[in-house]
């Protein structure tokens, strides 16, 4: 096989992974306005959770569920204990200014992440470990040749399909989703309309928390677990989502496979050493070639 | 911006009563500081937290172990010795500022066993315009010990990544003269040095052919299924890791799902913890018989006992006192090749300390290893370089195979000890012969 | 009040708050040993870094996670004059504030269309990126061993004046001054009319602009200047002992904005303020750990620990950091 195919096949089944991390970041985005950097620290201490159980003999699938939900718990507890407080404060003199309003959830964000960062390791130390993944990670054959992908490189993509069915499906057909599509575009409104902007804007923090603890136990399988191997999804999954427009669930998948692309072929072609350079200079290029991303619509998104 | 009047008065006012209260805290120098008629106060830095500290943030509590051992027999000269350990989180802006905590505040004799080259770069210059003593540094970099007019007071603690990679280097090539021979490094100071060493040695890489990096500490994020799949497209048939432990686990696990079986594995000793690599990929759901049949047979270098070599009386010994004094919990304390590193620098500080003498001074301990450090020994195979040209730790390496138990076992049954330097000298057997270990464990000198 | 009036009286201001600021440093280094002597040095470098978010944050609402990416720009040019072309450490400061404020013109011709999250996001990449050029090309920025530089020995002139100077107390010597000028550059800076049309901007880019405020050129100016602070902080905390990517790590940004946020994005005080904070956070830590006989399992994670409550706690209870408080209360005290 040659050198096309192996960047081209470790493209798609990192690009799935990042397209899940991008997938979350546009969760928050759209349903709270707030980027959330501390995704990926939230992703870690889910799957630290799920390791625990694992080691204390649970099976795999339990863990996995309860990982799941306690994403979704922390996503609603991080909104609740912290994003809402902040927004509740948007009469307050420093957050009267425009731009002031998008930096704080920001900044309250980095504050999260160290905060989870630092418990991990209180509560995990700070070892490196593995993670079990649930369907073999041997690589598949076609005839006689090998292919560079493996039965979980398919899982990962098929679960990743899966979520973004399911969140448009949710977004386009339900009344709640549709909802928080409302209060996104625009708060006042919808409130005035009747819908409890607060409880749709904790469920999209839910919904988010889950979508980055499924990446984080799919992704550990494939690197290990320590309370700092996340950081670079987060990165990684932030441009994705930038060119993917930030507000769109599909554009967000795709920026997430070209990631995993861009990133495979600098690696072959180029060097690993190129690779922070190439995502920085990709950045820029989406930001400014198309700033509403592959996917997402002129008016939606002012940069 | 508002500082109006009062304020400033109030800043000023709670800066005297801060300094007057942080003065309290700073004691008074002693005649040599850092040793008392009762103590001697070492200092290390090293990761304990962040992204570099996995398996090295052992070594700490290991090397401590071993000196409360040794004060429980009483100590060195009838000194007990101290160890104060700082965090600098493998950050060198960190490690600067801790290293002058270590100076002014704690009052060290000492530096000894600091962890990392990038971290130790920020810092060995001042220590050693200090004059202070930078004993048994934990980095293989050549370049700290092989111009002892730079830095006088810098002892190694490693042998230095270019000596080890010449070993492996020539043995490879002797052996294996017709296979295609691939490297996967990581792009760092250590994957560097290795990649030198092994170019030194006479073996040629080609960039994207045979020759794969990775950048240190991202593992599989963002990348090494690639450089995998590389090796593997380019038929390399004998694959060198120099990486870390667990970037090697995950090298083997991704090579495993790529269905890619190279003839031989050999990994730089650096990345060769067995223990580390059969609990990642535990973890992972590799029965442990599944890991061992996957790490068995690697080639693998080491200038002491191998950590599961349960028979040396080295390593016995180092065990029991690694049980009953390590005061670390949880996998901190299990025995492995980092608790063993720091064990082994312990008790060659040990040693240092002893033959300094009773009347111990800074010049003195640098001058006493300069020329006597060569004739010191500890559990390693591997004589020791320290001298008046070089300050490098353990100039020789045996070349091994992971058995199906995990134990490094000598290639051909007999353990030969090859040595070497750090620049273009020719490999040669060493004829050093280890000293056995004393019945209470502790070092003799003179 | 007209306007050259109020030039003139906040040269003044400005003047005597750096000059406080200097001797306030200096009195507290006289009643401390070195290791603390040496942590004021740190403060007064860090503080110009801190600044430097200050400016961009809290005077145009702009938000940098890479303040520590231009800290390498600035690091790597004085670094790189020193060693290669051998002129003095204080030209090579100098030097590297306009090659830093040269990078920071092409950053904020970059930024000057990105807000909110997506600098945050961009500048985050950035953080990144840049030290990682010192790897790829690594014969040129000698990778990841870097450049050993430090502050040299004191001229004969000081020591003859002070008597014998510490390593340490020759840092704060060096890095003091600077802090004391940036300050200075700081205040004058926001009280001017440009320090106003930045906070227009920040407050409303819509009423900015009506107000014929040219929006992309007032960011890139900000840009530039905080840019310039952040090089010269840089080219000081390298010369503490190396200029290595590892010296600038993505955690040296956040740690910057968290003094910055602390202490109040918008207040200069508060700057100040929470630079002494993530300085002798460490140290405050250790003593109460080894008081109360913490587990070394614990104590290692708790500055990391402290850093990011700090900042979760200022943006809850007072977005607008200690000197918000601090305002709060004298507001209180008057009525």
């Amino acid at each position: 096989m040659n050198s096309f195919l192996t960047a081209f096949f470790a493209g798609t089944s990192q690009g799935a992974i990042y397209a899940l991390v991008s997938l979350g970041l546009v969760l928050v985005w759209r349903g709270a306005g707030v980027v959330n950097f501390a995704q990926m620290g939230q992703a870690m201490f889910t799957t630290y959770i799920a390791s625990q159980l694992i080691q204390n003999e649970y099976s795999y699938w339990s863990a996995f569920v309860i990982a799941l939900i306690s994403g979704a718990l922390l996503g609603a507890l991080v909104d609740l204990g912290i994003m809402r407080p902040l927004s509740s404060r948007k009469n307050s003199l420093l957050l009267n200014s425009q731009s002031m309003r998008t930096t704080i959830p920001v900044i309250a964000s980095l504050g999260i992440l160290g905060v989870l960062k630092a418990l991990a390791g209180i509560f995990w130390a700070g070892e490196e470990r593995g993670f079990p993944a649930p369907v073999p990670t041997t690589g598949l054959r076609l005839g006689n040749t090998d292919l560079a992908i493996t039965g979980f490189d398919l899982f990962v993509i098929g679960v990743v399909f899966l979520t973004l069915v399911l969140t448009t499906i949710f977004f386009t057909r339900t009344g709640m989703g549709l909802a928080m599509r409302a209060s996104a575009l625009n708060p006042e409104v919808t409130r005035l309309s009747g819908i409890r902007v607060g409880s749709v804007r904790t469920l999209s923090w839910a919904i988010s928390g889950t979508a980055s603890s499924l990446a984080g136990l799919l992704v550990t399988p494939k690197t290990n677990l320590s309370p700092n191997t996340l950081d670079l999804l987060l990165i990684v999954g932030f441009t994705a989502a930038v060119v993917g427009g930030l507000t769109s669930l599909a554009g967000s998948v795709l920026g997430g496979f070209i990631l995993g692309y861009v990133i495979a072929f600098v690696n072959v072609y180029s060097a690993p050493e190129n690779v922070f350079l190439a995502i920085l200079i990709f950045l820029l290029l989406a930001l400014f070639l198309r700033p509403q991303g592959i996917l997402g619509s002129k008016e939606v998104r002012r940069v | 911006m508002n500082l109006r009047k009062p304020l400033i008065l109030t800043v000023v006012a709670s800066a005297l009563v801060g300094s007057l209260v942080m003065n309290s805290f700073s004691a008074t120098a002693a005649s040599v500081p850092g040793v008392s008629s009762t103590e001697i106060v070492l200092g290390m830095q090293l990761p304990q937290t962040g992204p570099a500290s996995p398996g090295y943030n052992k070594i700490d509590d290991a090397a401590r172990a071993y000196f409360d051992y040794v004060n429980s027999k009483g100590g060195v000269n009838g000194r007990s010795i101290k160890l104060v350990v700082k965090d600098d989180e493998y950050k060198a802006g960190r490690t600067i500022t801790t290293a002058r905590e270590l100076i002014n505040n704690d009052k060290i004799f000492a530096f000894f066993g600091s962890v990392g080259t990038q971290t130790h770069l920020s810092v060995v210059k001042d220590i050693n315009r200090r004059g202070i003593p930078d004993l048994f540094v934990n980095s293989g970099y050549s370049g700290f010990y092989t111009d002892p007019k730079k830095y006088p007071n810098t002892f190694g603690g490693l042998g230095t990544y270019t000596v080890e990679a010449k070993i492996l280097g020539k043995y490879l090539k002797e052996k294996y003269p017709d296979k295609k021979i691939g490297i996967l490094w990581q792009s760092d100071d250590f994957g560097r040095n290795a990649l030198a060493g092994l170019t030194a040695s006479g073996l040629k890489f080609e960039a994207r052919k045979t020759s794969a990096s990775f950048v240190a500490g991202t593992q599989g994020s963002i990348g090494l299924g690639t450089q995998i799949g590389q090796m593997k497209a380019n038929g390399v048939e004998i694959v060198i890791i120099a990486a870390v432990s667990s970037a090697t686990a995950v090298a083997y696990a991704t090579a495993a799902a790529l269905a890619y079986k190279p003839t031989k594995w050999a990994v730089i000793s650096v990345g060769a913890d067995s223990t580390t690599f059969q609990t990642i990929l535990g973890a992972r759901g590799t029965a442990p018989a599944t890991s061992a049949a996957l790490l068995a047979g690697t080639i693998s270098a080491s200038h002491a006992p191998a950590a599961g070599d349960a028979d040396d009386e080295y390593i016995k010994a180092f065990k029991k006192i690694n049980d009953d004094f390590n005061k670390a919990t949880g996998s901190g304390k299990v025995w492995d090749n980092n608790v063993f590193q720091g064990m082994n620098l312990a008790y060659l500080a040990t040693a240092a300390l002893l033959g300094a003498g009773k009347d111990l001074t800074r010049a003195k301990l640098v001058s006493y290893l300069k020329n006597n450090g060569s004739k010191l020994s500890s559990a390693a195979f591997s004589p020791l370089g320290y001298s008046n040209t070089t300050h490098e730790a353990f100039t020789g390496f045996w070349l091994g195979e992971y058995d199906a138990s995990l134990v490094l076992k000598p290639i051909g049954g007999t353990r030969v000890v090859y040595t070497t330097d750090s620049a273009n000298g020719p490999v040669t057997v060493s004829n050093y012969k280890r000293p056995a270990i004393a019945a209470d464990a502790l070092p003799r000198v003179g | 009040m007209s306007k050259v009036k109020s030039h003139k009286v906040i040269g003044f201001r400005s003047t005597r708050l750096a000059i406080i600021f200097f001797l306030f440093i200096l009195l507290l280094s006289m009643q401390f040993g070195p290791y603390n002597q040496f942590q004021l040095a740190n403060i007064s470098t860090l503080l110009i870094a801190v600044l430097s978010i200050t400016l961009l944050t809290g005077a145009s609402g702009q938000i940098s996670l890479g303040q520590g990416a231009i800290m390498a720009v600035g690091g790597y040019s004085a670094a790189l004059l020193v060693t290669r072309l051998e002129i003095s450490m204080w030209l090579a400061f100098v030097l590297a504030i306009f090659i830093s404020a040269l990078f920071g013109l092409f950053l904020g011709l970059a930024a000057a269309r990105l807000s909110g999250p997506y600098l945050a996001g961009t500048t985050l990449v950035m953080a990144l990126a840049i030290p990682s050029i010192a790897i790829r090309f690594d014969s040129f920025f000698s990778g990841d061993i870097g450049f050993s530089v430090d502050y040299g020995y004191p001229p004969d002139w000081l020591t003859n004046l002070l008597g014998e100077i510490s390593i340490e107390e020759w840092s704060l010597y060096v890095a003091l001054p600077f802090a004391a000028l940036s300050l200075f550059a700081v205040l004058n800076l926001s009280n001017t009319r440009s320090g106003r049309t930045w906070r227009a901007v920040r407050d409303n880019e819509v009423a900015a602009s009506l107000a014929g405020i040219n929006i992309a050129r007032t960011k890139v100016i900000v840009f530039v200047c905080s840019s310039a602070l952040a090089g010269l902080a840089g080219a000081i905390y390298g010369f503490r002992g190396l200029v290595a990517p590892s010296v600038y790590p993505t955690d040296l940004s956040l740690l910057l904005l968290t003094a910055a946020v602390i202490g109040g994005l918008r207040s200069i005080g508060g700057a100040i303020f929470g630079t002494f904070v993530i300085v002798f956070l460490p140290d405050v830590i250790e003593k109460i750990t080894k008081f109360l006989e913490l587990p070394e399992t614990i104590s290692i994670y708790l500055p990391a620990l402290m850093i990011g409550l700090l900042l979760l706690i200022t943006v809850i209870l007072n977005p607008r950091g200690s000197a918000g408080a601090l305002e709060h209360i004298r507001h209180r005290h008057k009525h």
